[in-house]
């Protein structure tokens, strides 16, 4: 598409390929700013690049900032956790705004956030800070005594998630004293928070002139393995009071523009509880999934919503509406390997022969023996599901936890 | 025939639909989204093919082609696929080449019909190239999946089946026999020791006769000697006389030459040996035969095995052990021991002092326990280690040019295996007694001797599987000595195959060597030097006419049919002559099981029809020199290097520019010699 010199030129920090589609598909001038293993694949497909690697921020991110603003560039957008605050920092010289800086290290720790959230007068759980395991033991113990637990009753578990990795990676759930043990030193410092019993489910919000643009509601079906949009008519149900929450959580964090990404509790009594915000684009496709139902593409929407001259026109048609303008439900299942030993993928005939089944990208087994999973870990592809009905997805989504998929 | 689910209408019109949306989606992705846009592609293909819905896929063959489905691999070029390959990528145990395979077909399909023009490919190019996909794959159209591949492929087994009994149909059987009988006689050509796999073949053929999928009278041109062709084959192995045409059983024909008379008999003798010579494949009824033979018609033998006036010579003379070689070594389990035998007895080599002798103590030869289990693991137990070894023994010293080095890299041991049994047999005997017996040979490097006894040890080491009997016990000891020599050379400047060749293969092998590639570089140097000392010592014209003397090993840049690189190979250089059109060409060894091969520009390497003998390939002499990187020669016989015109050592570049050489020339282009044609 030919791009347009008056509209705002955006830099994409860190590699995927759908945003680099994305934004090669729009009328936006990109660059993609990457380490230098993706300098070959940019060459060979004459996608605008600048090398960087994203390390800890130091004393030269002043350079790429100042690298990207004499290229004319007006604002940088984090495709990663990991860029995230690399993002606040340019976005801070490029927009001549020092707040954004810091508003970008609150989002890359989860106990300040939680910290901030709570002084905001947002509903959070109990939570800690842990540096070594016997602060991991000791909170697991008050909690199960203030539930008024007594010894041998089972213990309510807690959740274990190291400050700064993305969505479910460093993240345990703790039950005994020997799943401390389990806890490999790099993990600490982390946050320990209490379990909360409800129904999880994921925001995604569009933010422009600190205004809700688009807001979708992602159903989790099992925490770590599935979710799909737009949320069933039962969550749905709740969109005027999560649309509340999504603008206390715009003001207390003072947010004027980009894509954010909050996870919620909602308790049997119909409380909202915040666990965490990232400031990019979820994990587990969501973006993808969205334009499998609403036509639009959520990359896209991105850009709009980062870009500085992105007028109030261009975006309020960009959006559609939500719910209603959805055709259907998409989903999609991460796959974890079963078995302990696997020599082949093969997609289950329940699951392939489901009409509502679309594609998966799955690869064939590069090792035999699976390692035993720690934390949530890391899934070994995806399986997408696109249909009518949001029961039949759910139930579908369930199920697929009990096949095998690598035999 | 294979079962195919018969998938209902409704499903494989959805699943055509949402193919369709695939394949929009990648046709309108950008060059470097590509990738991630075809895997639903080649996914929802697979479900359409699990849903029987080719016909589904071959109307949609351009599309697919076009939006890039085979972009950036082989299959994009159609021209070169090598129907020889598809047996390998339609059982691979990864669903997408299986797809992309099977979707290439189906565009030829497409093609061949005459519904689709392609720009690289003809429909009658299209056509040739399905019909021997088929007869390649033909033991899949007619035979139940076998567990290895529904281990391996699982649900996805039933896709290659599908596939190619939808190919059939469209394209006909007929087609297919014919080229299937075609491809069985060019191997057989070849006289390859492992005949398994065409027995096989010819086993399908006689069943598809048997069943009303095949009618043979409807096949229009050719069908006279189509019918014969398949005839012989099948008669060959399952009723190569009159006495067991229709194939009683070996008990019933045994029981039936009891009641023969000497004329019979011998009318039963020349029955067997005129099929064994024709087609090289030995029925276990020869077999039966030859035994009753032996016990009470000694005389007989000679028309038995079909020998000329040398083999019969050897036979009187050394009568006891032929006798005793066809007790131990003949059974109907192993009836091409006869064929080898025979060869064995043609070439005149029991004239060689040490040969019978070898024989004989092969012959009482006590296996080791790891020889007895190889050999038991490999080719089963219905007949003795010994008796399997002692089989191998004899075709391999009767067809020295039919070892085949199977499907692992240890070209240069099959090689040395061909070249001993070729010129120094009763080396090869003592190799085999040590090795069967002993676990163990020992070849010297320069003096030091190299012992193979780790060769057994390392059991990390993967054993091969798919050799004769003799290869199966020797290449292991050969592989590592052959390995240890090259680690012995580590450190020298330049190739070390100019040390470890003779070495190696014994003082047969001359010590001048050269070679046209710098080792470090990679790049070509000296080549007009190189190729005019080729000439001086084999060709004829430039070395006084002297025929070459002992076969000599040398390396060749093996190409592709597009001419493209593909690696080093060893063979050996058997003799230089004119063939019977008066053109001088090289006939060589070639370790490779099949070496009818196009290694492109107009390489083509025969195997019959000019002059080969049964498994030689051969190359006009300019063209086989365009492939050499390595040769031996005599330094003390220097010829006429000087002698060869400029413009054949031009023509050579020039196809060497074409194709291996393409990256190496840069100094190729300094010395670019005036009158040198440009390609």
């Amino acid at each position: 598409m030919n791009t347009n010199s008056e509209k705002g030129y955006v830099a994409l920090l860190g590699w995927s390929l759908n945003a680099v589609e994305a934004a090669a598909d729009f009328d936006r001038r990109y660059i993609v700013v990457a380490p230098d293993w993706a300098k070959d694949y940019c060459d060979q497909h004459d996608i605008p690049y600048m090398p960087w690697n994203f390390e800890r921020i130091n004393e030269r991110s002043m350079e790429i900032a100042q690298k990207l603003q004499e290229l004319g560039v007006d604002v940088a957008i984090p495709l990663f956790e990991e860029t995230v605050e690399w993002a606040g920092a340019i976005n801070s010289v490029l927009l001549n705004n020092p707040r954004l800086l810091g508003q970008s290290m609150l989002m890359r720790d989860k106990s300040l956030m939680k910290r901030r959230a709570q002084l905001g007068g947002i509903r959070v759980g109990i939570f800690e800070e842990a540096h070594d395991r016997d602060d991991v033991i000791r909170f697991l113990r008050r909690v199960n005594q203030t539930l008024l637990k007594l010894d041998g009753d089972p213990n309510d578990p807690i959740h274990f998630k190291a400050f700064d990795k993305a969505g479910c990676l460093g993240h345990r759930v703790i039950r005994t004293p020997d799943d401390v043990d389990t806890i490999p030193d790099e993990e600490f410092p982390a946050l320990i928070e209490s379990h909360l019993d409800g129904w999880e489910f994921a925001v995604e919000a569009w933010i422009h002139d600190g205004k809700i643009r688009f807001l979708n509601i992602s159903e989790y079906v099992s925490l770590g393995y599935s979710v799909f949009v737009p949320a069933s008519p039962e969550l749905e149900k709740h969109r005027a009071a999560i649309t509340q929450q999504i603008e206390k959580l715009i003001k207390v964090f003072d947010i004027e523009f980009g894509v954010i990404h909050p996870e919620y509790f909602l308790t049997s009594d119909g409380e909202m509880y915040f666990g965490e915000v990232a400031y990019r684009p979820p994990g587990f496709k969501v973006f993808e999934l969205l334009e499998r139902v609403y036509g639009f593409n959520a990359y896209q929407g991105m850009i709009l919503a980062f870009d500085p001259k992105t007028t109030e026109q261009e975006i309020t048609e960009f959006f559609p509406k939500e719910v209603e303008d959805a055709d259907g439900y998409a989903g999609c299942f991460g796959v974890y390997p079963r078995r302990r030993v696997v020599s082949r993928l093969e997609i289950p005939e329940e699951t392939e022969d489901h009409p509502y089944f679309e594609s998966h990208e799955l690869t064939p087994p590069m090792e035999e023996t699976v390692t035993k999973r720690t934390a949530f870990g890391t899934h070994w592809g995806l399986v997408y599901f696109r249909g009518a009905d949001a029961d039949e997805m759910f139930t579908l989504l369930k199920r697929q936890q009990e096949l095998d998929f690598y035999v | 025939m294979t079962q195919v689910d018969t998938a209902d209408p409704a499903k494989r019109q959805r699943l055509s639909q949402d193919l369709d949306a695939a394949i929009e989606r990648l046709a309108n992705a950008r060059d470097f989204a590509k990738p991630a846009k075809l895997m639903p592609v080649l996914d929802l293909a697979r479900r359409l093919m699990l849903a029987d819905g080719f016909a589904e896929i071959e109307a949609r063959s351009q599309a697919l082609e076009a939006a890039g489905v085979f972009a950036g691999t082989d299959w994009a070029q159609p021209h070169i696929l090598l129907p020889a390959l598809t047996c390998h990528s339609l059982k691979s145990p990864s669903s997408d080449v299986v797809v992309i395979e099977a979707l290439s077909e189906l565009r030829l399909l497409a093609i061949a019909m005459g519904d689709v023009v392609h720009a690289k490919v003809s429909a009658e190019q299209a056509h040739h190239f399905l019909t021997q996909v088929l007869a390649i794959n033909l033991s899949m159209l007619f035979t139940p999946m076998s567990e290895a591949e529904r281990e391996s492929q699982g649900r996805l087994a039933k896709v290659p089946r599908a596939m190619l009994t939808y190919l059939a149909e469209r394209i006909g059987f007929e087609y297919v026999m014919d080229q299937l009988i075609a491809e069985i006689w060019r191997i057989l050509r070849q006289r390859p020791i492992q005949v398994d796999s065409v027995k096989q073949m010819v086993t399908q053929i006689a069943i598809c006769r048997g069943s009303a999928n095949l009618n043979l009278n409807n096949t229009g041109l050719g069908t006279e000697a189509l019918i014969q062709g398949a005839d012989r084959l099948v008669s060959s192995l399952f009723g190569p006389t009159q006495l067991c045409r229709e194939d009683p059983g070996v008990a019933v024909y045994a029981e039936r030459l009891q009641h023969l008379d000497s004329s019979a008999l011998q009318s039963e003798a020349f029955g067997c040996s005129r099929a064994m010579h024709d087609t090289g494949l030995v029925s276990p009824y020869h077999a039966v035969l030859l035994r009753t033979l032996c016990e009470s018609q000694p005389h007989l033998i000679v028309d038995a095995l079909g020998l000329s006036g040398t083999g019969r010579d050897s036979l009187l003379c050394y009568h006891d052990l032929v006798k005793a070689l066809i007790e131990e070594a003949v059974t109907p389990h192993t009836p091409q021991a006869i064929y080898g035998l025979t060869l064995m007895l043609e070439r005149g080599i029991l004239y060689q002092p040490a040969v019978a002798p070898s024989l004989w103590r092969q012959l009482s030869l006590g296996l080791s326990p790891w020889s007895q289990q190889r050999l038991n693991l490999v080719f089963g137990s219905a007949v003795s280690p010994r008796t399997r070894l002692l089989e191998g023994v004899l075709l391999m010293l009767g067809l020295p040019l039919g070892i085949g080095q199977g499907n692992n890299p240890t070209c240069q041991s099959a090689r040395a295996l061909s070249i001993w049994s070729h010129i120094d047999p009763d080396f090869l005997l003592q190799l085999i007694a040590s090795a069967a017996r002993d676990d163990e040979i020992i070849m010297h490097f320069e003096g030091q001797p190299i012992s193979s006894a780790p060769a057994l040890e390392d059991t990390a080491r993967p054993l091969p599987i798919d050799l004769d009997p003799v290869s199966i016990l020797l290449v292991p000891h050969l592989d590592f000595i052959y390995g240890a020599m090259g680690r012995l050379c580590a450190g020298r400047e330049g190739d070390p195959h100019r040390w470890i060749n003779p070495e190696f293969h014994g003082w047969r092998v001359c010590r001048g060597f050269r070679i046209n590639v710098n080792v470090a570089t990679g790049q070509l140097e000296n080549l007009e030097d190189f190729l005019r000392h080729f000439y001086a010592y084999y060709h004829p014209y430039y070395n006084g006419n002297q025929p070459l003397i002992h076969p000599q090993p040398a390396g060749i840049a093996i190409t592709d049919s597009a001419a493209r690189f593909i690696g080093w190979h060893a063979i050996t250089i058997q003799r230089v002559a004119l063939d019977p059109n008066g053109v001088m060409r090289v006939y060589f060894y070639n370790p490779n099981n099949d070496s009818g091969q196009d290694w492109g520009d107009g390489v083509v390497v025969c195997t019959a029809d000019n002059g080969e003998l049964y498994g030689e390939s051969s190359l006009e002499f300019e063209r086989f020199a365009s492939r050499v990187y390595i040769f031996h020669h005599d330094t003390q016989e220097p010829g006429e290097p000087d002698k060869v015109p400029m413009e054949n050592i031009a023509t050579i570049q020039g196809y060497i520019q074409r194709s291996w050489g393409k990256e190496r020339c840069a100094e190729l282009t300094l010395q670019a010699s005036p009158g040198a044609p440009q390609a």
